[in-house]
């Protein structure tokens, strides 16, 4: 269900780019980019610090397998415990992916 | 080549009628133009994420009264000597030369929500296609209060925090602190609490046989109740003595007394922070029309004014489901910015925007407590609800949890300044 919207909104977001001319000079998002920086603020712009541990360039599957990890609540009832509940499953997969993407 | 003809147009215009500041030597971004109000926590973020996302090719104009912000984030720790003021300094030359944002150090009059432009004190003014207010709170004066440095607030930090720093140490061992709470929305919901919490501990070390009262307008703790019950109750039981639902009617600064539905309460020091509302730019342009006329209402998958679309407001001025507190204000920056990338390029808003907050109380001079939730886009209410499995604190304090609020306030300035 998730994944037929984010299909249906890019298009939407495409054929607005090639149809408003001067203002397509802004670019649309990348998906995953807007959640991703719910990290920003403790692990750097970009997940590339200053702060805790480095996200950026990070390989998709580590992060996302650490954030399920944590949200199982088997590593214990940490702050990074109580975050990662916050968020659904896809949420938890667009925003590792977006770090991996990061150099 | 037509729209940028028809800005020119405007532009000499304007220029001729002797009310444009100009905001460069280019005629106008093709990108589209924002002006920033206000340069604290929401603003920096958003001036910064705005270049930053839009490629450069959004115009950022960062309206700011003050050469530089000092953070109210670590600054009780001014109170009990831990940190200077220069350590909470922060000042706006990153934006400028690494993300190309204009700075105007000014001060905004008034706002033309039709026209999109702002007075400034100067004589001039700006025009922009969007505005994103971000004026943080002011404070109601009191009845009977004349000055304010009497009884400083010291909840924005600055020349108020050195006062109340000097009057607590130039108190006599053995003296009477109060500390007031208003009722919510104010900004920190657990600053009070952690600043009681922090002086407390100070006051066994450097002030013994002292007291310190806390007038809590609330009807009880109003977060991390757990934690601060334990110290209120156990660890600082013997400095703090704390009252529920008490509110201030008024003010006698010659005497140090505060009147209250209690009765009359006498302090050596008196930290009164008082009730607070949205920065009076909202007020002035109409837009303080929530919390009985005190916050801006907003549409929270873009920050708009729910009274003026045209206008964004972010950070402790708006009336949200979520804290007034520097590390929410930073995420909804980035929303209010995202959104208005997305906007230049002809796009609707993320139509599910997250946002979190982590925050850090000192429970001692050494040790930290934490507080964390995650809020999720609820489309049928239209707001942001907190998630309940991740609306937590910690069990306790710890001297670890002290190290981590130091590293979270790092890069939290970082992401925000630099």
């Amino acid at each position: 269900m998730r994944c037929m919207q984010s299909v249906k909104t890019g298009a939407l977001v495409l054929a607005l780019i090639s149809s408003s001319g001067a203002w397509a000079q802004t670019t649309v998002p990348p998906p995953g980019r807007l959640l991703a920086s719910n990290c920003f603020q403790c692990h750097g712009t970009n997940g590339k610090g200053p702060g805790f541990e480095r996200l950026a360039g990070e390989s998709s599957d580590e992060i996302y397998k650490e954030l399920k990890e944590m949200q199982s609540g088997k590593e214990g009832q940490g702050l990074m415990t109580k975050h990662a509940m916050g968020y659904t499953d896809a949420q938890l997969r667009a925003m590792s992916k977006w770090f991996s993407t990061q150099r | 080549m037509k729209r940028r003809e028809i800005l020119q147009a405007g532009l000499a215009a304007a220029a001729a009628a002797g009310a444009l500041h100009p905001l460069s030597g280019r005629a106008a971004s093709a990108g589209g133009r924002v002006i920033v109000v206000g340069g604290g926590m929401a603003g920096a973020t958003v001036a910064k994420y705005l270049r930053m996302w839009s490629n450069n090719t959004l115009e950022v104009t960062l309206v700011e009264r003050n050469p530089a912000y000092l953070s109210n984030i670590m600054s009780s720790l001014v109170l009990t000597g831990q940190r200077s003021m220069s350590s909470l300094r922060f000042g706006y030359e990153t934006l400028q030369s690494r993300y190309g944002v204009k700075l105007v150090f000014d001060e905004v009059l008034a706002v033309d929500t039709a026209a999109g432009s702002v007075r400034l004190a100067s004589g001039s003014s700006l025009t922009a296609d969007k505005i994103v207010l971000a004026p943080g709170i002011r404070f109601d004066a009191l009845p009977g209060q004349k000055d304010p440095s009497l009884m400083p607030h010291a909840w924005s930090a600055g020349a108020q925090t050195e006062l109340l720093a000097k009057q607590l140490g130039a108190m006599k061992a053995g003296g009477t602190v109060v500390l007031t709470i208003p009722k919510t929305p104010y900004r920190c919901p657990p600053g009070p609490y952690e600043r009681a919490c922090l002086l407390a501990d100070w006051l066994k070390a450097k002030k013994p046989g002292s007291k310190l009262l806390v007038l809590d307008a609330n009807p009880d703790i109003v977060v991390e109740q757990d934690n601060f019950s334990k110290a209120f109750f156990g660890l600082h039981a013997n400095v703090i003595e704390y009252h529920r639902g008490v509110e201030i009617s008024s003010v006698d600064e010659s005497q140090m007394m505060l009147y209250t539905n209690g009765g009359a309460v006498h302090g050596d020091v008196i930290n009164l922070i008082p009730p607070q509302r949205a920065g009076k730019l909202i007020e002035q342009t109409g837009l303080a029309t929530a919390t009985n006329g005190r916050f801006a209402p907003v549409d929270v998958l873009s920050y708009a004014s729910l009274d003026a679309p045209r206008i964004h407001v972010i950070g402790d001025s708006s009336a949200t489901t979520q804290p007034k507190a520097g590390h929410i204000a930073n995420q909804e920056a980035k929303i209010c910015a995202d959104a208005l990338v997305r906007h230049f390029a002809g796009a609707a808003p993320d139509a599910a925007p997250v946002t979190n907050s982590a925050c850090f109380s000192t429970i001692t001079r050494s040790q930290a407590s934490w507080l964390s939730v995650v809020f999720q886009y609820d489309a049928l209410s239209r707001t942001m609800k907190s998630v309940a499995a991740s609306s937590a604190a910690s069990t306790g304090w710890t001297k670890d949890n002290f190290e981590d609020m130091n590293e979270w306030f790092r890069a939290l300035m970082a992401d925000s300044f630099a």
